[in-house]
Order: structure tokens, then C-alpha cells, then sequence
């Protein structure tokens, strides 16, 4: 590549490069073009500069610089956030942490890793592996995702039904405020200290209260045995209905995953098709993990009570090759919409299990109100829906229908007493729609936190709340 | 300057050349970064401008008449080692190096090169490369510096120093150069040992007929063994890979059509270079605004084939001589993310008895050859082979794999890292435990 001088006179760049080094700072247009969005491409922005920190001090470094000069700056992953959180709204400094990706430690007695917030968290995984371990939130998305910004966004996964997500194994972090002050959060790991939860109010807090430099985390003993079940159905309720008798049955699926007839044909369409039927309403994917003893009984069970909700096919993955088949194609359902359109818009919502033969038949209104096709890929365990809004940006108008469309999948999800938001955050995406679920008055509340630790607001903002006063007809459902 | 002069839109945004990028490879994109970590040079940098995403993003911007064609622009597109990994990595099935060479193609015409790049680029590309008889008279003369002593004397009066690193890097690794195969068996045919199963024409390549015309007897030797009758096309010529990946699409469409007519009248064209073999099942994108020949060229990339899938689909004869060796296989990127084969070499050679196969971690990332890529980016090539030899498992003997390019560039990494692997062909494997079992000589 082309080494290129600092050929600049604005001082603040100037001053960045000081910090970081000429060869970790991105400042022309040609090279802040691929920031200014992130998986969220509806909203564009080119940031000031991207600047690539090697450690915790660079990364104080720069803070303090943009907190004293009150230029807005922001963190970002692998920029594979889907609700616009690493998009630089306000033509922030990107400060950007992939370049601290390194696996600092290892305990397997104590089951416990450190990392930078770069480190990409399937790579955790892979290193401790062959030692029969393992690191349990696995958003579709771990091939490249970072776990700085599974903590920001609290990211899950798919196995997260049983094991819960991304606040569920953060032991410890290390923290830059927005004024440049480092803090360290969590002692030795061990869980719930005495005084406020700080690490659960940090996780999950999208990017805004400061910037994770150094993630302690918890890694599990990867289960004895694994079964996975595929079962096809030619209804849709039938599906569902499935689902909630699995769980009313007692039984704890690692996951529970459920595809539409539109999704699935996506992933057919797409790089790592599984030979699905086309003409069936829904599939689950269903895994059950623990001690060897007892699966077999689980897996009888769960194929008997498919039998009963009247499943077309259901069998168990033969091997590790099959299972690992049938979760590549699920994994990469959200990119393989781009196999049957242009651009996609996925959704996050949460709904009580039981609701969902009601909203999904919402949703199906919602698609044709709009003329755009939805596809639903989704957490059915935990009744994480996401309705994937298909779309053409190019046709003009359509862009803003499917906000719409995917807006009101949310105000579905809230009316039945669920939330907006599962796993990808709200971010500049769901912004408003906080309003179907939060009064002015708690939104308040939880702006005034973010202010004792934001107190300028240059960190992020514009993200995860509303922006004040703006008259939205839609309030709470 | 259009020959096919076919195109209906002129200009898309700032591309305002004839043969226009394909806007339904960028449509594809959902932008979700599946890509990312699948990069040798996002690896490298962490910059996202350097990753297939931000590398379509950039690509579209230019589309879409936001960016325009500089400097800095094609930095990136330039840098990029077209190794395909992000096509593997990609749900969306975006065909990133596809576009990028459409781009460089763009970039080309907009702003030609100059001074020595352009020098140097011309010598090889247009000078070189497609005139079989330079090539071998190039060869001829490497033979002589290797055979007069003139090479000793290089390397010991210090001469090579004189020379960039890596280019003198480059010199030390040559393989001793036998004759090219295309001259030996010109017009001739030859026979399958026993009886005539199937006829297959060779595609010789240009720098494997020269640098590697061991491996082409190797492969002519295991096919007759094996039932085939080989007859090697005189009028066939460079593959046209290193053009097209560079953007010139000219010489790569006029180098596809020679070949295509070269092998008019054979039904199966055997190729054991990955780089050309992944070329010519391309060619009909070469040929997009063109039916006559687009119909020509998907005639003709269905008569190709990899000699180890070619091999392991036909069925070949296992050896029965054993060959102890711990042996690592090294995924050539245009074999494994551009024709995805990754079984068949590896079952290949796992029938071989006595071949103890080791898996490398990563074995499918780019060794940082990639063309020409190890001389005109000499440093980002150096890191991402530095990856791969950090790779290699201890304690094998051999690093096998499909590609005379990745055969250069890992026999520097084993040069410059102080290893002390061999750096062997598939083919030429097979071959050792064929020669063996028959009593002959068998390793070179
Ligand atoms: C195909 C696809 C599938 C996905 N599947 C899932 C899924 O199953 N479950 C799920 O939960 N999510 C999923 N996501 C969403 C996304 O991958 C997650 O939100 C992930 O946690 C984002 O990580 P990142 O490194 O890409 O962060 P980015 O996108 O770069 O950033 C996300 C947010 O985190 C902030 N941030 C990043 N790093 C830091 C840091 N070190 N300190 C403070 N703030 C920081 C950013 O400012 C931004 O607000 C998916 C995304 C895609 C594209
Ligand atoms: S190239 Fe493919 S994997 Fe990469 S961002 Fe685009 S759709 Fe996703
Ligand atoms: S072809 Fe290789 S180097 Fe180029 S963008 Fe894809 S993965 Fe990166």
C-alpha cells in the first residue's frame, strides 16, 4: 500500500496523528467513505477522522483531546452493528479498536479470559477450544463481530436461550470515560460486588457512557453432547405452537431457532443452502446440549411433540458436519437477503413466546400494507423476533416505507407487552420507537444517567434515545 | 479501443470507460461485514477501506458519482490480492474480486500508468506473457545464468543487493528450468499407457511451461498413466489471469479468445494451475456485452478442469509404492475460493501410502503471491506470507499445493523465515509414488 504523508492543516488532525502515529490515522474522504455507516445503511455520515489506537493510553489520549477541544468522537467494532450505533451522525473522530485485538489472557481454573475490545469473538472460541472450552454468546454475526461491541450492544445469539447474552458472562471492564479518566470495573471476577452494578449498567449501554478498552470474561466447559433437530412444517402456527409446548414441556433447548418460507428462500438462494423445501410455512432449529445422559430423551420428546403439531419431516443431524451445515446456513440468513433483494432492514423485537402466531400474523398485515416483502428469521425461544423488511433503495420512496413498515412491527411487538429492541440496540434506528415503550419522564430518567457519565455529550450522541421534543404522533401503545 | 464495442450505457457515475462495471455485483452488498475477517489486508490493517465491504462501498461510491477516480481511491482497489477469500466468507455470494478487476480496468483508462511502473508493467503483461516464444527464450536465458556459473557469481560477488528485496528474494527461490513441454511435444500427442480411456488437452501456462516444465511432465506423466491420451494445442497461450487481475482487460479478452480457439476441438482442457485454471472458467465474464463470443467462452469454461479434481472425479490408479513423508497442503486461493476444491488434492494425497497429512491452521488464506501482487506490493505481501508461515505445522517435510504462483512466493517464505520445508506440487507427488512403484528415479 501506498505510505502516505500527513498532508493536512486542520491542528486537530494534526494533533490526533500526534497521538496515535501517522500510519494509524484516516483523515481523506476516499478513506473515511467506508465509515460512515455501518451495518445500518440507511443513515450515512462521513466522520472527521478514524483513528486507530494500540492501547487503553492512546485511547485516553485521544478522548481527552476531543473532550478538552469539544470535538464529538465514538467507538467502533467491526462496524457489523445493525441499529446505526458506529455511524458518526455528528462527523465524529471514529476511534476505531480493531487494532487492539489481542487475547491477553487465559484462566482456564478460574474459566475466565481477558481480551481487548478488537478481539473478534469467535476467535475466543477457537482458542480455547481444543482445551474443551468455550465462550457462550454467539451472535450470528461472531465470525467478525467484535466483543467490544457485543458489550455495548449486550449482544445475543442464538444459544443464548439457555445461556444467556453477552451481560450474562462479563466478569470486568476496563473503561475510558468521556473525559479521558480510565476506570476498571468488576474485582477478580467475582460476580455482583457490593454498590451499584456498574457492569450491567455499561453493558448494553450502546457506546455512550464510554469506551471498553479491556473485557474480562467468563468461558464455560463446552457441553459433553450435542443433538440438533430440524423439523419442517407446513403451518406456520403449527411452528409455533411448537415452540411454546417445548418449553411448557420443561425442556431448555440451547436453542430454538424458527426461518419463514421467505427467509428460507434466502438462504437457499444464497452460499450455503441446505436443500429446505420451498413450499413450507416455517423451520425449526433445535438444539439441545448438557451431559450425555438424558439427551436422547430430550431429543424423543421434542420429535414427538413436533409429531403432534403435525411436522411435515423432522430428523436429527447425523453428524458434526450436518449440525455445522444446517447452523452455517442459519447464521448467514440476515446477508443472505441479499440474494433475494437489494437491501434489507432487520428488526429486533421481543414478544411473550405465546404472542406469536398473533404478531407474526401481524407482521404478514404489515408486508402487505406496504407491498415489501418481510422474511422472519428469528429466536423463537426467547421470542426474539426479526422481521427482515426486503427493499430497493434505488426505487425512490421506498427506503422511508420500509422504516415504516419496520416501525410498525415494532408497535406490534410493543402492544402485546414485549419491547423494541432484543439484542441489536436501538442506536439511531430505534430511536423514536423508545417511545412505544418509555414515558418522557423515564426517558428523562435515563438521559440524566447518561449525562453524570457523558457530561458534554460529545460520546455518541445522538443515539438510543429520542431527540427531545420532537413531536412523534405514535406515543406509548 | 472497444473490440467487442458492444455497450449500450456509456458512463455509470465517474466510470466513464466502455465495459462498464456489473452494478449487480455491487447490489448484493448488504454491507454486514461477514467479509471482514476473511481479508489478508484487512488483517493487516484494520482499515475497512481495505476489506471487501469497504472496498465495494467505495467501488458503488464511485457509481453512484460520489468519489471520483484518484490516487486514493485506487489504493485500496489496487491493494487488494484478489485471493477471493471474501466470496468463500460472503452470504450474499458478492463476487468482490470479480468487480475489482472490472474497476481496475476503469482505473486503468483513467489514469494509465507512468515511468517505470508503466514500463515494467508493459514488458511483462504485454511484452512478455502472451508471446509463448519470448517467454521460452526468457527461460533459455535463466537457464544459461543458472547453468553458466553467471548465477553463482551473482550471489557471491554481492550483485543481487543491486537488485530491490524482493526481487532478489525472488531470484534465489528459481527452480532449476528444464525444457518448456509445449516445445517438446509440439504437434505430437502423447498416449496413454495401455489402453485409451479418455483424451485431455494440457493447458501448459506460460510461467509454469518455463519456470515449472517439470510439473507439466509430471502431470503428462500421471494422466497417460492414468488412461489418457494428452495432446498439448501449439496455438494455445497465456492464460490471461495476470492481465485481467491488473485491469487489462484488452490483452485478457484477446488472450481468451486465442485460447478458446486453440482448444476448439477438445472436450476436456486439464489445467494444474490454479490461477489460469479459475481464469478460464471466468472467461465468460470477460465477455458480458458480447453473446458471440460470451456463448463461445461458456462453452469452452465447461470443458475445464483442475487436474486433481479431473483426477479425483475419473478415477485414478492409487500408488502403491509408499512415499514417508509428513506433508502439509497449502489451499491455492483461486483453487479453493475460486473453483472450490479443497477435498480432492487432499484426498490425493492421502492415498498416496505412507503420506502422513497435516492440516495447517488457516490453510485457505492468501500466501501474499497473488499474481504480481508479491512485486507490486512488496511489503503487505511479505506480512500476509509472514501469517502463513506462522501457519505451517512443525516438523513436515513438504508443503504441497496447486499453484506455481503460491509455489514461488511460499518457497521465499521457507528462504526468508529459515525453514527447510520443500515446496511440491499435488501432481508431482502423485507422480514420485508412480515413478517409485515402477523403479524409476523419483524425486527431483
Ligand atoms: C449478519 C449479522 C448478524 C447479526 N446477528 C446478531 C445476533 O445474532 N445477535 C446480536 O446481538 N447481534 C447481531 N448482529 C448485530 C451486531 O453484530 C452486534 O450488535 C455486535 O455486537 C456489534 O459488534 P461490532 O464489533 O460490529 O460493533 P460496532 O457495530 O462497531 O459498534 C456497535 C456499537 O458499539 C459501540 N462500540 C463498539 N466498540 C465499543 C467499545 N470498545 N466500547 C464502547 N462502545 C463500543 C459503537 O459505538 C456502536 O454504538 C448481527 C449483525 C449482522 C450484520
Ligand atoms: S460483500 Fe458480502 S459479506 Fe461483505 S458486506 Fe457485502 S454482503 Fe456482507
Ligand atoms: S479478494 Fe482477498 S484481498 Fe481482495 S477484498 Fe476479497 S478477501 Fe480482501
Amino acid at each position: 500500500m501506498r505510505k502516505k504523508a500527513l498532508y493536512t492543516n486542520d491542528p486537530h488532525i494534526q494533533a490526533l496523528a500526534q497521538i496515535v502515529g501517522e500510519e494509524a490515522i484516516l483523515y481523506r474522504k476516499e478513506d473515511l467513505i467506508a465509515y460512515d455507516c455501518d451495518g445500518f445503511t440507511v443513515h450515512r455520515h462521513l466522520p472527521k477522522a478514524v483513528v486507530f489506537p494500540k492501547h487503553t493510553a492512546e485511547v485516553a489520549a485521544v478522548v481527552k483531546y476531543c473532550h478538552e477541544h469539544d470535538l464529538p468522537f465514538l467507538a467502533r467494532g467491526a462496524g457489523t452493528g445493525l441499529s446505526g450505533g458506529a455511524i458518526p451522525l455528528n462527523g465524529e473522530v471514529v476511534i476505531s479498536l480493531v487494532r487492539m485485538k489481542r487475547l491477553i489472557s487465559v484462566d482456564l481454573e478460574n474459566r475466565r479470559a481477558v481480551v481487548e475490545p478488537g478481539f473478534v469473538n469467535l476467535k475466543l472460541t477457537n482458542s480455547v477450544a481444543n482445551r474443551g472450552y468455550y465462550y457462550a454468546p454467539d451472535p450470528s454475526s461472531q465470525y467478525c463481530c467484535t466483543i467490544g461491541g457485543n458489550v455495548a450492544e449486550n449482544a445475543g445469539g442464538a444459544h443464548c436461550l439457555k445461556y444467556g447474552v453477552t451481560t450474562n458472562h462479563i466478569l470486568g471492564l476496563e473503561v475510558v470515560l468521556p473525559n479521558g479518566e480510565m476506570i476498571e470495573i468488576g474485582e477478580n471476577g467475582i460476580l455482583d460486588p457490593p454498590g451499584y452494578d456498574l457492569l450491567g449498567l455499561l453493558t448494553g449501554s450502546e457506546g455512550t457512557l464510554g469506551i471498553v478498552t479491556k473485557i474480562t470474561v467468563r468461558i464455560l466447559k463446552s457441553p459433553e453432547a450435542k443433538q440438533t433437530v430440524l423439523a419442517y412444517f407446513d403451518r406456520v402456527n403449527d411452528a409455533s405452537q411448537t415452540v411454546s409446548d417445548i418449553i411448557s414441556a420443561g425442556i431448555v433447548p440451547a436453542a430454538l431457532e424458527m426461518m419463514d418460507q421467505t427467509a428460507i428462500e434466502a438462504v437457499e438462494a444464497a452460499a450455503f443452502p441446505v436443500g429446505h423445501p420451498n413450499d413450507i410455512e416455517a423451520l425449526l432449529l433445535i438444539e439441545v446440549d448438557g451431559i450425555s445422559a438424558g439427551i436422547d430423551e430430550q431429543i424423543e420428546e421434542i420429535l414427538h411433540i413436533c409429531r403432534t403439531r403435525n411436522v411435515r419431516e423432522v430428523k436429527v443431524a447425523q453428524d458434526e458436519q450436518e449440525r455445522a451445515k444446517w447452523w452455517a446456513n442459519r447464521k448467514t440468513g440476515f446477508g443472505a437477503m441479499g440474494a433475494i433483494s437489494p437491501d434489507y432492514l432487520v428488526q429486533d423485537g421481543v414478544i411473550p413466546r405465546s404472542k406469536l402466531p398473533e404478531v407474526l400474523q401481524q407482521i404478514q398485515q404489515i408486508s402487505e400494507k406496504y407491498g415489501l416483502r418481510i422474511a422472519n428469521i428469528f429466536h423463537a425461544g426467547d421470542g426474539n423476533l426479526h422481521p427482515l423488511v426486503l427493499f430497493d433503495s434505488e426505487k425512490p420512496g421506498e427506503t422511508e416505507k420500509a422504516l415504516a413498515a419496520g416501525s410498525e412491527c415494532l408497535q406490534a411487538c410493543a402492544a402485546v407487552g414485549g419491547s423494541i429492541t432484543g439484542e441489536h440496540g436501538v442506536g439511531i434506528e430505534k430511536k423514536e420507537e423508545m417511545r412505544f415503550i418509555f414515558t418522557d419522564e423515564e426517558i428523562t430518567a435515563q438521559t440524566n444517567i447518561r449525562d453524570v457519565f457523558n457530561r458534554k455529550n460529545l460520546l455518541n450522541a445522538g443515539k438510543l434515545f429520542p431527540t427531545p421534543g420532537r413531536c412523534v404522533e405514535v406515543k406509548r401503545a | 479501443m472497444n473490440s467487442t464495442g458492444q455497450n449500450q450505457a456509456k458512463t455509470l457515475g465517474n466510470y466513464r470507460w466502455g465495459d462498464l462495471p456489473d452494478p449487480n455485483k455491487w447490489a448484493d452488498c448488504v454491507h454486514c461485514g461477514m467479509c471482514l475477517e476473511s481479508c489478508p489486508t484487512y488483517e493487516q490493517t484494520g482499515q475497512e477501506q481495505h476489506s471487501p465491504r469497504g472496498r465495494v462501498h467505495l467501488m458503488k461510491a464511485v457509481a453512484e458519482g460520489k468519489l471520483e477516480i484518484t490516487e486514493d481511491f485506487i489504493d485500496p482497489i489496487f491493494a487488494c490480492l484478489d485471493c477471493r477469500a471474501c466470496t468463500t466468507a460472503c452470504p450474499a455470494d458478492v463476487d468482490v474480486g470479480g468487480l475489482i478487476e472490472e474497476v481496475r480496468w476503469q482505473i486503468r483508462q483513467a489514469i494509465p500508468l507512468t515511468g517505470t511502473k508503466a514500463f515494467i508493467s508493459k514488458l511483462f503483461l504485454q511484452g512478455i506473457f502472451p508471446h509463448p516464444s519470448r517467454l521460452q527464450a526468457l527461460g533459455r536465458l535463466l537457464k544459461l545464468y543458472q547453468k553458466s556459473g553467471l548465477q553463482k557469481l551473482v550471489r557471491q560477488t554481492g550483485l543481487l543487493r543491486l537488485f530491490p528485496d524482493h526481487l532478489a528474494e525472488m531470484e534465489a527461490v528459481l527452480p532449476a528450468v528444464g525444457e518448456p513441454v509445449r516445445k517438446k511435444y509440439k504437434h505430437s500427442l502423447v498416449k496413454a499407457k495401455g489402453e485409451t480411456k479418455r483424451t485431455v488437452a494440457l493447458l501448459t501456462g506460460c510461467v509454469m511451461d518455463v519456470m515449472f516444465s517439470d510439473i507439466n511432465e509430471a502431470t503428462i506423466r500421471v494422466l497417460t498413466y492414468n488412461g489418457n491420451d494428452v495432446v498439448i494445442p501449439p496455438t494455445q497461450t497465456c492464460c490471461g489471469a495476470l492481465h485481467v487481475h491488473a485491469g487489462d482487460k484488452e490483452t485478457g479478452k484477446m488472450l481468451a479468445k486465442q485460447n478458446i480457439e486453440a482448444f476448439q476441438d477438445v472436450e476436456r482442457v486439464v489445467v494444474n494451475a490454479a490461477g489460469c485454471g479459475c481464469m478460464l472458467k471466468e472467461y465468460p465474464e470477460l465477455f458480458r456485452d458480447d453473446p458471440v463470443w460470451h456463448e463461445k467462452a461458456t462453452q469452452f469454461s465447461e470443458k475445464v478442469e483442475d487436474i486433481s479434481k479431473y483426477l479425483y472425479d475419473t478415477g485414478y490408479e492409487r500408488p502403491k509404492a509408499e512415499l514417508a513423508m509428513r506433508i502439509t497442503y497449502h489451499d491455492a486461493c483461486h483453487l479453493a475460493h475460486g473453483q472450490g476444491i479443497r477435498q480432492e488434492p487432499r484426498a490425493i494425497l492421502a492415498s498416496i501410502p505412507g503420506v502422513e497429512l497435516v492440516e495447517m491452521p488457516n490453510a485457505d488464506r492468501c500466501c501474499g503471491s497473488a499474481g504480481i501482487y508479491n512485486i507490486t506490493h512488496p511489503e503487505m505481501a511479505q506480512a500476509v506470507l509472514q501469517s502463513k508461515m506462522e501457519n505451517i505445522p512443525n516438523e513436515v517435510e513438504i508443503i504441497s499445493m496447486g499453484n506455481p504462483g503460491c509455489m514461488l512466493q511460499m518457497a521465499i517464505g521457507v528462504l526468508k523465515h529459515g525453514r527447510n520445508e520443500k515446496i511440491v506440487h499435488t501432481v508431482q507427488l502423485l507422480d514420485w509414488a508412480y515413478q517409485k512403484e515402477n523403479g524409476k528415479e523419483w524425486r527431483t
